[in-house]
């Protein structure tokens, strides 16, 4: 008998005994409706509910996307009638996340399966999980008249009125990157300054900033990594860059609040996301994994190359609400 | 049952019932407004009500000339192809203005896929022509011309042939009879035409929101949308007082259409027929060519978009692609979702209102049933805002179980279109003798057989064409809703708006297209239900 025929009639044997022993072992199928707020973009957001029920078809998910921070403030519209109706939030940034932690609204989770993702990734209490990695870049349409390598390239005469960004009041990602980019050495507030002199003029989120720059309505954008590096994929006529000098980043964290309905069905969402399904899933979608054993989707470079700006959580969860007022009346809103 | 026991019954039901719709919510609003006294000095409030004057003047107008013209020619004309004509006037109204506003957008920007594919796109950084108050207006404006033709439209049935025949046998024109005897007495109709218009530009949100925030034009239902999201303790006294205000400017609007209402003519004698024109061909060559212009152009423009892979992409044989469609279409999309809480939640609101609407309309007699539904007809002639803030300020005693609900959403709808179901009915159960329910009463007919026997024979078509004009007009609403959306309750129409404000333009061409094609299947399905109903209940069959 080769040694091959012989493994495979050993997992022929095997496979049924062991199929039986996961069926035991298995907990009651999940029930009953789970609500996710999310500022994930609607297709990506649909996918990773379908792939969640298929493996849970028991669950019945609710959704609704927007902004992180257009998603806060309904959140806390709710939390003030004392009825918030998520199960999961899966919102950008953690600087969200620690906010809510320290106000006793997360739920901590020992509970959530975390895979092979590393533990620096999530919150040290359990209460919330990165997710993955997303980082913030430069896109340029191709058309461009030229292409940047640092953030200072955006200070250029010739980008002048030609830079899009998210807004930071949508997007999480952009508060992140606003407060990244505000502590950094040799960038700082000064470099802030300059660029909103440029005629930039923050508005929408990421997806209105791809639209933008795919369309040549704006020849550079500040941007989210995935989204321009998935579009260029599909033809779009746009390349994404990371600058020299570092990126921003957020890790799309996702937690259950403590005011959960179904902390069941949560639990088994959020060990899904960190699965190496979930993970796989995420890399499809076009996502860094959290989990460094996932592959990265086509188009990224080594994730070990990429140049990360450090962000001080602690000074920017103090500054937040000050730094992005500040920004705010630099852009003139 | 004694005689006027039952009539008691019915007038409370009646009175109840339009209390509920009408004066419950907006007193409810009235109220929040006084108590909370919300500052409404914010100069951004000033400058939005300034930006909704100006647009809701500029689309009058436009309406205006647009329906004028439309009706010169097609109502009072007779011309080859009429019929398909007319009915192709009336489409844009059935268009819904967010999918107008995207189509638009993505017709005119540097990435536009029609401009790319003959090579004329606009140079990099140049602004999306689109995204401004002159945009705003002409897309408005074409698609409220069909209001300013409708309400002509139905006096034109009125006017007095014998009039116009002596004139022409004195020997005018029929353009100087057309001037003297027949667009005097369809005045009316106009102004009742742009009182609509008045209150429908107001009133909107989907083309105001779609072209107006990328354009830095906000107007009065954005802002309102944009402070309500904003949340905070203070966002629904702010949202209260804007929707007073935005109440107030549609003052004009409604002047106008009770104006109207007051000088119609009365005529019974020979139904009008068209008189001929001279170059009739050519007149309705260049309406057809305007028709393609404003109907098929944006068309070409969203599935242009839709099936290219991605934006900027030029459109040809290579690169088309369903894939957008095929993501509309995945299982956990919320597009599939949305069609069945739009089309839930219109066709309910239908037979609710059409069921509510006769008892109401058969009790309509009594006064205070009278002063009741003048009241309840009062928010599908106010902007929609106004009534989404009082739906939410109305169930706000049991908090978060119903907001963010579809239940608030129907509600809603109720209060939004209740007007629209009764209207007809209203009309028909007034010419009702009632000496047939005093007969049958003598014959001691119950009440279910005075419904099937006396009632609802003649009543029936009124009570579906009531019924389909909701229907048609809620499943692609978005200025009640986008106020009121929650998880698992989002409506196509937000769903659309949603994901362009997200930068998705190919997707939510993909899910236009689709809205637009349940739309049309809509239609044809109304046509065949409809088939004995008289003139003018369908609204593309005027």
């Amino acid at each position: 008998m080769t040694p091959l025929f012989s493994r495979l009639l050993l997992a022929c044997l095997l496979l049924p005994a062991a199929e039986a022993a996961a069926q035991t072992a298995a907990p009651a199928p999940l029930s009953g409706s789970m609500v996710l707020y999310t500022s994930q973009l609607e297709p990506d957001a649909a996918q990773t509910v379908d792939a969640f029920r298929q493996r849970n078809p028991g669950v019945q998910v609710d959704w609704i996307r927007g902004g992180t921070n257009q998603i806060m403030p309904r959140l806390r519209a709710e939390i003030a009638a004392g009825s918030p109706r998520p199960d999961v939030l899966l919102l950008a940034d953690s600087l969200t996340f620690e906010t809510l932690k320290a106000e006793g609204r997360l739920r901590p989770s020992p509970e959530v399966d975390r895979g092979a993702t590393p533990a620096d990734r999530h919150d040290p209490d359990g209460t919330y999980f990165g997710t993955k990695l997303i980082t913030t870049g430069i896109v340029a349409n191709l058309r461009a008249p030229f292409m940047p390598r640092v953030w200072a390239d955006l200070l250029d005469p010739r980008a002048r009125n030609m830079t899009a960004m998210p807004s930071p009041a949508v997007s999480g990602a952009a508060a992140i990157h606003v407060l990244t980019l505000a502590q950094a050495p040799g960038l700082g507030w000064d470099y802030l300054t300059k660029l909103t002199q440029t005629g930039m003029q923050p508005r929408g989120g990421n997806g209105a900033v791809m639209q933008a720059v795919a369309s040549g309505e704006r020849a550079f954008g500040i941007i989210i990594d995935y989204l321009p590096i998935r579009e260029a994929a599909r033809g779009a006529p746009v390349r994404f860059i990371f600058p020299e000098d570092g990126v921003s980043a957020i890790t799309e964290p996702a937690a259950i609040l403590s005011t959960a309905h179904n902390p069941q069905a949560a639990i088994a969402f959020l060990s899904f996301l960190l699965s190496r399904e979930g993970q796989e899933l995420a890399s499809r979608q076009g996502f860094l994994p959290a989990d460094p054993s996932v592959a990265p989707p086509a188009g990224f470079p080594e994730p070990a190359s990429i140049r990360v700006l450090p962000l001080d959580a602690r000074r920017a969860q103090a500054e937040s609400e000050e730094s992005l007022r500040r920004f705010g009346a630099l852009v003139g809103q | 049952m004694s005689a006027s026991n039952f009539f008691r019954v019915r007038s409370g039901f009646a009175l109840v019932w339009l209390l509920l719709v009408g004066a419950v919510p907006l007193g409810r609003l009235l109220a929040e407004v006084v108590w909370s006294a919300s500052p409404l000095d914010d100069p951004a409030i000033f400058h939005a009500a300034l930006r909704s004057l100006a647009l809701a003047g500029g689309v009058t107008a436009i309406a205006t000339g647009l329906g004028v013209a439309l009706a010169a020619l097609l109502l009072l004309r007779r011309l080859p192809g009429r019929r398909p004509l007319l009915f192709g006037a009336i489409l844009p109204l059935l268009v819904p203005p967010q999918v107008m506003a995207l189509a638009v957008a993505q017709a005119a920007g540097p990435a536009s896929p029609l401009l790319l594919a003959v090579g004329l796109a606009p140079p990099m950084g140049a602004a999306n022509p689109a995204y401004g108050p002159g945009a705003m207006m002409l897309v408005l404006g074409v698609q409220s011309a069909p209001l300013v033709l409708l309400a002509i439209a139905a006096l034109v049935r009125r006017l007095p042939d014998e009039a116009i025949m002596a004139a022409r046998s004195l020997g005018c024109t029929p353009g100087g009879a057309f001037r003297r005897i027949a667009w005097p007495l369809l005045l009316p109709g106009v102004v009742a035409g742009a009182g609509l218009t008045w209150v429908a530009a107001l009133g909107n949100f989907g083309v105001a929101a779609s072209l107006g925030i990328p354009g830095r034009w906000p107007v009065l239902t954005v802002l309102l949308w944009q402070r309500l999201g904003a949340g905070g303790p203070q966002a629904l006294a702010q949202a209260a007082g804007l929707a007073v205000v935005l109440a107030g400017l549609a003052l004009p609007g409604l002047l106008a259409q009770i104006f109207a209402t007051r000088a119609r003519p009365l005529h019974h004698g020979r139904v009008f027929t068209p008189l001929p024109i001279r170059g009739g061909a050519a007149v309705a060559g260049g309406i057809a060519a305007y028709l393609a212009l404003v109907l098929g152009l944006p068309l070409l423009s969203l599935a242009a978009t839709a099936l290219v892979p991605a934006l900027g992409v030029a459109p040809n044989l290579d690169t088309l692609t369903a894939r957008h469609f095929l993501t509309a279409l995945a299982p956990g999309a919320q597009t599939a979702r949305a069609i069945t809480v739009s089309f839930g939640l219109s066709a309910g609101a239908a037979v609710v209102l059409a069921l509510a609407s006769l008892p109401v309309a058969l009790a309509l007699r009594a006064r205070p049933v009278r002063i009741a539904a003048a009241i309840a007809d009062l928010p599908q002639a106010l902007p929609g805002a106004v009534t989404a803030v009082a739906a939410i300020l109305v169930v706000l005693p049991w908090g978060g179980a119903l907001y963010g609900s579809i239940w608030l959403i129907g509600l809603a709808y109720l209060t939004r279109f209740h007007a629209l179901a009764l209207r007809p009915v209203a009309a028909v159960a007034a010419r009702l003798d009632p000496r047939l329910d005093f007969a049958a009463r003598g014959m001691a007919a119950g009440l279910w057989w005075r419904a099937r026997a006396v009632w609802l024979p003649p009543l029936t078509p009124a009570l579906v064409a009531g019924g389909l004009v909701v229907t048609l007009l809620a499943v692609n609403e978005v200025t009640v809703s986008s106020l009121l959306i929650g998880p698992g309750a989002v409506t196509l129409g937000t769903l659309v708006f949603n994901l362009q404000d997200a930068g998705l333009a190919p997707l939510a061409a993909a899910t236009s297209l689709l809205a637009l094609g349940l739309v049309a299947a809509l239609m044809a399905a109304a046509t065949l239900a409809g088939r004995g109903l008289p003139a003018g209940t369908l609204p593309w069959r005027p």
